[in-house]
């Protein structure tokens, strides 16, 4: 054990240590040989008395002025300190108003994207609906003053006397529409409705709403030996037909 | 040693203990007063360490200060168990003192010099009175030990490097520093001090 420590004091670790020259291993190294051995202790102790004896030999009179500048500093060190925690409590406080203010404009962004995806869309429908009626205009138009198309007057039957309709149908731009011009009164819970079987399908063509103009032209589908319908239906239209009620058929 | 300056020696001893431990409960206690003391005690001594270390007044001067500011700074961080007072307060000043040599270094682009043989000159020019009988004492320890605990305290040589950059082998380090601090120890005994104060304060 001896012998360890005295080949511990050979080495100048302790006189390293005493300057903090030692890396952070040595340096535990080191504190571990002073807990441990009274020998290093009184080694280091007496280092560090001939430190200071040392160092004070070589002692030189500070210049004056001095000391009042460094107390001056510390002063100014703590009122540093109290002027960064002022400092500190007014950026915690704008950082929470930046906290809240980039909540809200990021809800306020949500907000505003959501509503523009909204607007964007009804424009989009907008845009299709507007196409759709076009077609349906340049159709019409094209039905109507196309030579080839060819005129049927609809009659209704014992049912729907009154009912008076004309389908116009065109083979060569496969194009048919029906002008329902006169309606009979009906009861107040009941209604027209429209359909055509197209290859063996029953399509429902919705509720005739009024019989109007002779611009009020509705679209039937077209296809080789079709067959449309008028049948009345309670009030709201029908999933299905109801054969008996059927008032008037187009062929065409 | 006779009883008298036994009795003087335990009473130096015990009040410069009380002092350090009035000092650091000050510091603790972040008092501004621990600095005073400080700097009237152990003030001299740190600026002639980082006199020996920048060997430029005015930069002394400036890492004194910057010292002053980092022992307030650090003085929660100082261990009673680890290093005596005036131990952490030259590390700190060391410290302090090798950075600013270091900044002023690379600002100028010049090498760092370690000539020692002019470094304890520097120191007796401005020496305090108060100081002379010390100074005096200290030319009774031959230049040659000097040298070597030049090396160790204030360059912070390791052994080997100060046998290298004296150029003296490692075991006439050892052997100087051995009989350095042993003449040291004659020259700094507290007993001496504590009569030769006495004395001084008599007459």
């Amino acid at each position: 054990m001896k012998e360890k420590i005295r080949i511990f004091l050979e080495t100048d670790l302790l006189e390293k240590y005493l300057l903090e020259n030692t890396t952070n291993e040595e340096s535990l190294q080191v504190e571990r040989y002073i807990a441990m051995y009274p020998e290093v202790k009184a080694e280091y102790d007496a280092l560090q008395d001939n430190l200071e004896a040392f160092a004070k030999m070589h002692g030189v009179k500070t210049p004056d002025g001095l000391k009042e500048k460094i107390t001056a500093r510390i002063r100014g060190e703590k009122t540093g300190r109290k002027k960064f925690l002022r400092y500190a409590v007014a950026a915690s406080i704008s950082a929470c108003l930046f906290a809240a203010a980039s909540y809200f404009f990021y809800n306020e962004n949500q907000d505003l994207q959501q509503k523009n995806t909204i607007v964007s869309n009804q424009i989009k429908d907008l845009k299709q609906d507007m196409k759709a009626q076009l077609e349906d205009v340049r159709n019409q138009f094209i039905v109507l003053q196309n030579p080839k198309t060819k005129r049927y007057t609809v009659k209704g039957n014992k049912k729907a006397k009154e009912l008076k309709a004309v389908a116009y149908i065109n083979p060569v731009k496969k194009l048919s529409y029906i002008n329902v011009s006169k309606l009979p009164n009906l009861p107040e819970d009941q209604c027209f409705q429209m359909w055509a079987e197209v290859n063996g399908k029953m399509v429902n063509l919705g509720v005739i709403k009024e019989a109007g103009s002779e611009n009020n032209l509705m679209a039937l589908p077209y296809g080789e030996n079709a067959m449309s319908y008028i049948t009345i239906e309670p009030q709201g239209g029908n999933k299905t037909p109801t054969i008996e009620n059927i008032v008037a058929n187009i062929s065409y | 040693m006779d009883a008298s300056s036994c009795f003087f020696s335990n009473l130096i001893y015990v009040m410069s203990t009380l002092l350090e431990k009035h000092i650091v409960e000050l510091l603790q206690e972040r008092n501004e007063k621990a600095i005073s003391l400080l700097y009237e005690n152990y003030g001299d001594t740190l600026y002639g360490v980082a006199l020996k270390v920048v060997r430029n007044e005015e930069l002394a001067q400036d890492v004194l200060q910057e010292s002053f500011v980092k022992i307030w700074k650090k003085s929660d961080s100082y261990d009673v168990s680890k290093a005596k007072l005036f131990t952490w307060l030259f590390r700190i000043t060391r410290n302090t003192a090798i950075d600013k040599l270091r900044s002023v270094n690379t600002k100028t682009n010049k090498e760092i010099q370690i000539n020692v043989s002019d470094v304890y000159t520097l120191g007796v020019e401005s020496t305090k009175p108060d100081l002379i009988d010390v100074r005096e004492n200290l030319e009774k320890i031959e230049e040659k030990y000097q040298i070597v605990l030049d090396a160790l305290f204030f360059q912070g040589m390791t052994q080997q490097e100060a046998s290298d950059e004296l150029d003296i082998p490692l075991g006439t380090i050892k052997s100087r520093l051995k009989i350095g601090l042993r003449e040291l120890k004659k020259i700094y005994d507290p007993a001496v001090i504590a009569i030769a104060l006495l004395l001084s304060n008599l007459f």
